[in-house]
């Protein structure tokens, strides 16, 4: 059963992004802000820290095709980034404590480089033209704020899932 | 960094560039049809998509039942006051419709533009990275939808279909930033005003009607509907209502700004609006701007 508990988080995470998003823009002050779930990076940026970096940048390749195809229609953008960004957790990693906080920290830190590359990406093809003042004021700081509580919130439930599983593959080698 | 640039790594990452660039190129330009394999793996993840939406709706739906019931006092006196008005109003309605009906068959003109079939549709997903406006439907090419139709709330227009595959449907929003998205609309009025919506203001939050004969006066607060002579979309469909009006960088024809009678944010249950009357490819289509101003010219 605990074979299959981490890639079903990832679907479920996978499916709930759009939800959240279903609720934004958020309509506060006559201004909207952005709140952009990236509930399945996180993740698998801790799959990567805690578990194998293989395995993080596989589902990393998978669900990023798989948002390509389903939401944006841009194959090639997701499913190039997120693999990245576990090669880069993975690489980073090696370097500093894998305390839960500063995993946490990093995870943000990412996610706000991955916001911030994708703003640069859809500039340059032409698709929004905004600001880099409004980029941050509408888009990046309320991400952030909404994705430090997700992690905050369920971050060791990650850890505890995955050493759960780790524990397992260790006492029965297959 | 040695060992984040090894050789064999450096290689894979500039391959896997390469591989970007191309796929990305490939997937901007303007498709028809989604490919085979990208209809199967949509019509799959819609699949759960859906089993994850369906019950979000379902809480949001309670709570905006507990919402509503929370205002039931003030909003009953409110709809009293214009209860007496409306009973009028649709006295004559029913008036200028049977006329209308007796008039048509008069005239031996049985198809109406206005006329259209809905097709109810539940927004599944909104694309969470919200770069682009679009919403994803549970209905697709089985259940009738084409692409470029007319997508509705009970409020008004919300964006035209995008894409289809056989189950889902992509639907693109007014509120886009994409040059070639234009929808032929009118302002009505004593006389019908013509124009194209085009564009929407990121910072106004409002939607731009470009291309009106200047010499034609329209005004502040006046509505907004589709033409229906876009080809596509049915005719009458609420837009918005104007909220000030200039000219347009050359000068020669106006331009207004007009507020959306839709809201964008949370959507739920929306309609698809085919059309009865035979639809042609017009400025609702996919057509470049190159080619309309040469239709036009021509005119």
């Amino acid at each position: 059963m605990i074979r299959l508990i981490i890639p079903a988080i990832a679907v479920v995470l996978f499916y709930l992004e759009p939800v959240f998003g279903l609720f934004s823009p958020l309509d506060i002050g006559g201004e909207y802000r952005y709140l952009i779930p990236r509930f399945l990076i996180m993740y698998l940026i801790f799959i990567s820290i805690y578990y194998s970096r293989n395995r993080a940048m596989v589902y990393a390749l998978l669900f990023g095709l798989l948002y390509d195809v389903f939401f944006i229609d841009i194959i090639g953008l997701y499913s190039f980034l997120y693999p990245l960004i576990c090669l880069i957790a993975s690489f980073i990693v090696k370097f500093i404590h894998q305390h839960l906080i500063v995993t946490t920290i990093m995870s943000l830190v990412l996610v706000a480089g991955l916001e911030f590359v994708l703003y640069q990406f859809f500039t340059l093809i032409g698709l929004r033209d905004i600001t880099l003042q409004v980029f941050v004021r509408e888009r990046l700081i309320p991400t952030m704020i909404a994705n430090s509580i997700f992690l905050m919130v369920l971050g060791w439930a990650f850890k505890y899932v995955i050493n759960a599983r780790l524990l397992q593959r260790l006492n029965q080698p297959n | 960094m040695p060992q984040f640039f090894s050789n064999k790594r450096l290689i894979l990452l500039l391959v896997g560039v390469i591989f970007l660039v191309a796929l990305i190129s490939f997937s901007l330009r303007d498709r028809d049809n989604a490919s085979l394999p990208e209809q199967i793996i949509k019509d799959v993840v819609g699949f759960g998509q859906s089993v994850f939406s369906k019950p979000t709706h379902y809480i949001t739906g309670v709570f905006d039942n507990v919402d509503s019931l929370l205002n039931t006092y003030e909003e009953n006196k409110r709809l009293k006051g214009r209860l007496e008005e409306f009973a009028k109003l649709q006295g004559n309605v029913n008036d200028l419709a049977s006329e209308n009906t007796r008039l048509r068959e008069i005239v031996d003109k049985l198809d109406d533009l206005r006329e259209y079939e809905p097709i109810q549709a539940t927004v599944i997903a909104r694309n969470p990275d919200q770069w682009e406006e679009k919403v994803i439907l549970d209905r697709g090419e089985v259940h009738g939808v084409k692409k470029n139709m007319a997508v509705m709330t009970a409020q008004g227009l919300i964006g035209k279909v995008k894409l289809t595959t056989p189950l889902t449907s992509t639907v693109e929003l007014l509120s886009t930033q994409d040059p070639n998205y234009r929808v032929s609309a009118m302002v009505s009025g004593e006389k019908e005003i013509f124009g194209l919506i085009e564009g929407y203001d990121d910072e106004r939050k409002e939607l731009i009607l470009k291309r009106i004969d200047s010499n034609l006066k329209i005004e502040k607060g006046q509505k907004v509907m589709s033409s229906g002579l876009g080809g596509i979309f049915p005719k009458g469909l609420p837009i918005g209502e104007i909220t000030e009006v200039t000219t347009d960088d050359f000068g020669l024809t106006k331009l207004a700004y007009v507020k959306p009678a839709a809201e964008f944010a949370l959507l739920d249950h929306v309609m698809i609006a085919k059309r009865s009357m035979v639809t042609v490819d017009g400025t609702d289509g996919g057509n470049s701007a190159d080619k309309n101003s040469e239709d036009e010219d021509a005119s």
